[in-house]
């Protein structure tokens, strides 16, 4: 095999590169995870067109067609235009004229113009599963066109409750949705089947008092997961209807220094999240200088520190009363090298503009 | 006389009965269901008719009007007490038959058994009028037709709603005035005459039959699917167990209210004696009394009619999603096998 490819060139453009020389994997942004089956008959002429006709669930809910040859990938790119068309711009409403908000003129036949902002995940949320407390494809499909395109990292995975199956502990923004509940006490019939519930399932915060015959909460313990709600029989717990969530911040796998995130909000409004997210760009330009490198969220945190973190992502955005900020983050990594942080100064990152 | 309302004018003559009357009916409740983005219908005053919901029944029955969730029923300082004033302006409550055929079985158990009234039903319970709400089908928990209670005529007004507005079939004089110069119309109203649902009630007149059904095996699998939440009962139409509970002010035992508050024969505790004592100690054994009392313990003291009325609503309640059709269904076929065996 002697081929002449630019292989960064193509990870960009969401091929990545094979063990078997020449041939590349495409990666289907699919936001939220979430959309219509007749897209799998797109997955399958792909494969048996261009690929090995095999296909892989991208474990960031990607569509993932294997064994594509380098030869192919420009047929690949032609026929993604109506997909990337289709999903992104208009189910999302992403402005493919763009990169990193920036304008950027898309030619349709390329192909998919970054990988930096990944596919961002969820669980199937309350569409589905009876736990959940948001909708968590609509959410994607809102945060897309904020920060795709875009060649700065960023993995969001949301959570429609607390039990994190789509694990927002382990990616640079986990996005979880939480209820906050109302208590009805004329409704209450004193049956403790809340109390047992959120001690068997959550956080304990719940205790019938055995004089009245009503729950008392230890509110400022109480997660949002709704399962009271799931368990009372008269309707005396309800969940709000305004939606609201707890971000997770800084978690990551990897090589390094693997860690699981930390609170970063807890309450936020929708509007909130969107916000927020909206200056992340922002906020990875100026620590890295305004030149992307394919460095992930998370280490931008690190090389900032979280109070420039916050003071930048915060900028501009109104809370909702009922927000809560972390003042500070102590994340607790995995080193697998004892003091892997201590090295010479010169080695150090900087961030920020260079003067 | 009958009437032919468009919105505007149902509105009109809300607000004039509203004078005279408190007014009750099914109304949603936006996403308080028990899952996310789910809602609740129960019973609550409604102030307009756009707040009226018609065209699906209730998650929570019309009991909740007249014998609420919780009541406080005196209050106590010292040596003295008085009772809760109660309501005294009289009641409309728009009802499908179910739920009407539901309150003759409620005030039996209240106040029909044991030679003595209860004061706190009986008194909302005078003020009360139905005001029926033409059935449109219910849903696929429904069964009156097999409990005889899909017929009522036990309403001051019958009612058929559609999007363009009411028919109103007025039996009782005193309403006429409320209509006074709207349209008239000839409205004659409907019963649901099928259902797609059907339950036989098996004939457990035999004393062997019983004992030998209590015993069945079938019982067994609601230890391992029912949670003894109590969402049945408390949906129930005709459910009427209650604790009292006397809830002290402060930290002056000597002041507070006593309470009235709905129990559960499926919630665990419901029947511990002193000592400890549970007579049903499992969720089989509680399923079963609560089967059994709706479908032959309560006909076999009242005589006229079974205690469920065929609304549905613990079927539509239960969060293991077990039906009382196919519970009645399979106690059917219990009784069969045990009449087969016995025959032999």
């Amino acid at each position: 095999m002697n081929q002449d490819i630019n292989i960064k060139k193509l990870r960009i453009n969401c091929f990545r590169q094979s063990k078997v020389p020449g041939q590349f994997m495409l990666q289907m942004r699919v936001p939220g995870g979430f959309i219509d089956s007749s897209y799998l008959t797109v997955i399958e002429h792909i494969a048996r067109t261009w690929g090995d006709g095999n296909f892989h669930f991208g474990t960031r809910q990607t569509f993932d067609i294997t064994g594509i040859p380098y030869e192919n990938v420009p047929a690949v790119n032609a026929y993604l235009e109506d997909y990337i068309k289709e999903v992104d711009a208009k189910l999302c409403q992403v402005d493919m004229d763009t990169v990193s908000h920036e304008p950027q003129e898309w030619n349709p036949k390329s192909g998919y113009p970054t990988i930096g902002a990944r596919n961002i995940t969820a669980c199937i949320g309350n569409y589905h599963c009876i736990c959940g407390n948001c909708n968590t494809y609509e959410l994607a499909r809102k945060i897309e066109p904020i920060i795709f395109p875009s060649h700065y990292h960023i993995k969001i995975n949301i959570a429609g409750c607390p039990n994190d199956c789509n694990k927002a502990h382990l990616c640079d923004f986990g996005i979880i949705g939480v209820a906050r509940m109302v208590y009805h006490p004329e409704r209450c019939i004193g049956c403790g089947a809340c109390a047992r519930t959120c001690e068997k399932a959550s956080t304990r915060v719940l205790k019938l008092n055995e004089d009245t015959g009503k729950i008392e909460k230890d509110a400022c313990c109480c997660i949002g997961c709704g399962e009271c709600v799931r368990a009372c029989p008269t309707s005396a717990w309800t969940r709000e209807p305004t939606k609201y969530y707890r971000v997770i911040l800084g978690g990551r796998t990897g090589r390094q220094t693997p860690r699981t995130g930390k609170m970063f909000l807890n309450w936020a409004t929708e509007d909130v999240i969107l916000s927020v997210l909206s200056n992340w760009q922002k906020f990875s330009a100026w620590v890295m200088d305004y030149k992307p490198e394919y460095l992930h969220g998370g280490h931008l945190i690190d090389r900032a520190g979280y109070k420039k973190f916050k003071e930048i992502i915060l900028d501009g955005v109104t809370l909702n009363p009922q927000c809560l900020v972390a003042e500070d983050i102590f994340w607790d990594e995995t080193e697998y090298r004892s003091n892997f942080n201590v090295k010479p100064l010169t080695m150090h990152q900087a961030a920020g503009p260079a003067e | 006389m009958d009437y032919v309302l468009n919105t505007a004018q149902a509105e009109e003559v809300l607000r004039a009965l509203k004078k005279d009357y408190c007014i009750y009916a099914p109304k949603r409740f936006p996403k308080e269901g028990r899952f996310s983005d789910t809602d609740i219908i129960r019973y609550d005053s409604v102030e307009n008719v756009s707040e009226i919901v018609w065209d699906t029944k209730s998650d929570y029955p019309a009991k909740e009007v007249i014998n609420p969730i919780q009541e406080t029923i005196l209050y106590f300082t010292e040596d003295e007490f008085r009772e809760s004033k109660g309501p005294k302006k009289p009641i409309l409550i728009l009802a499908r038959p179910c739920d009407i055929n539901a309150q003759h079985i409620q005030a039996k158990i209240f106040s029909g058994n044991g030679g003595y009234e209860d004061f706190y039903y009986q008194r909302v319970r005078e003020l009360v009028k139905f005001a029926m709400m033409e059935c449109n089908g219910g849903d696929d928990t429904c069964f009156c037709v097999s409990m005889g209670t899909n017929r009522t005529d036990d309403y001051s007004l019958a009612l058929k709603f559609s999007e363009e507005g009411v028919k109103v079939h007025v039996t009782d004089e005193s309403f006429q005035f409320y209509f006074e110069g709207m349209p008239d119309t000839s409205y004659t109203p409907m019963f649901v005459e099928e259902n797609e649902l059907k339950v036989k009630i098996p004939d457990l007149s035999d004393k062997d039959v019983r004992r030998a059904l209590k015993k069945h095996p079938m019982w067994k699998e609601f230890d391992g699917r029912c949670t003894s939440c109590g969402s049945c009962t408390v949906a129930c139409s005709t459910c009427t167990c209650f604790t009292t509970r006397d809830v002290v002010y402060g930290d002056n035992p000597e002041v507070g209210e006593r309470r009235r508050v709905t129990a559960s024969c499926q919630v665990e505790g419901f029947d511990q004696m002193a000592g400890q004592k549970e007579m049903r100690s499992t969720p089989a054994d509680r399923m079963r009394f609560k089967v059994l009392h709706k479908f032959y313990d309560y006909k076999a003291r009242f005589g006229d009619s079974h205690m469920c009325v065929g609304c549905g609503r613990c079927t539509h309640r239960c969060p293991e999603m077990i039906s009382i059709s196919a519970t009645v269904n399979k106690m059917n076929h219990a009784v069969e096998e045990i009449k087969a065996g016995m025959e032999q």
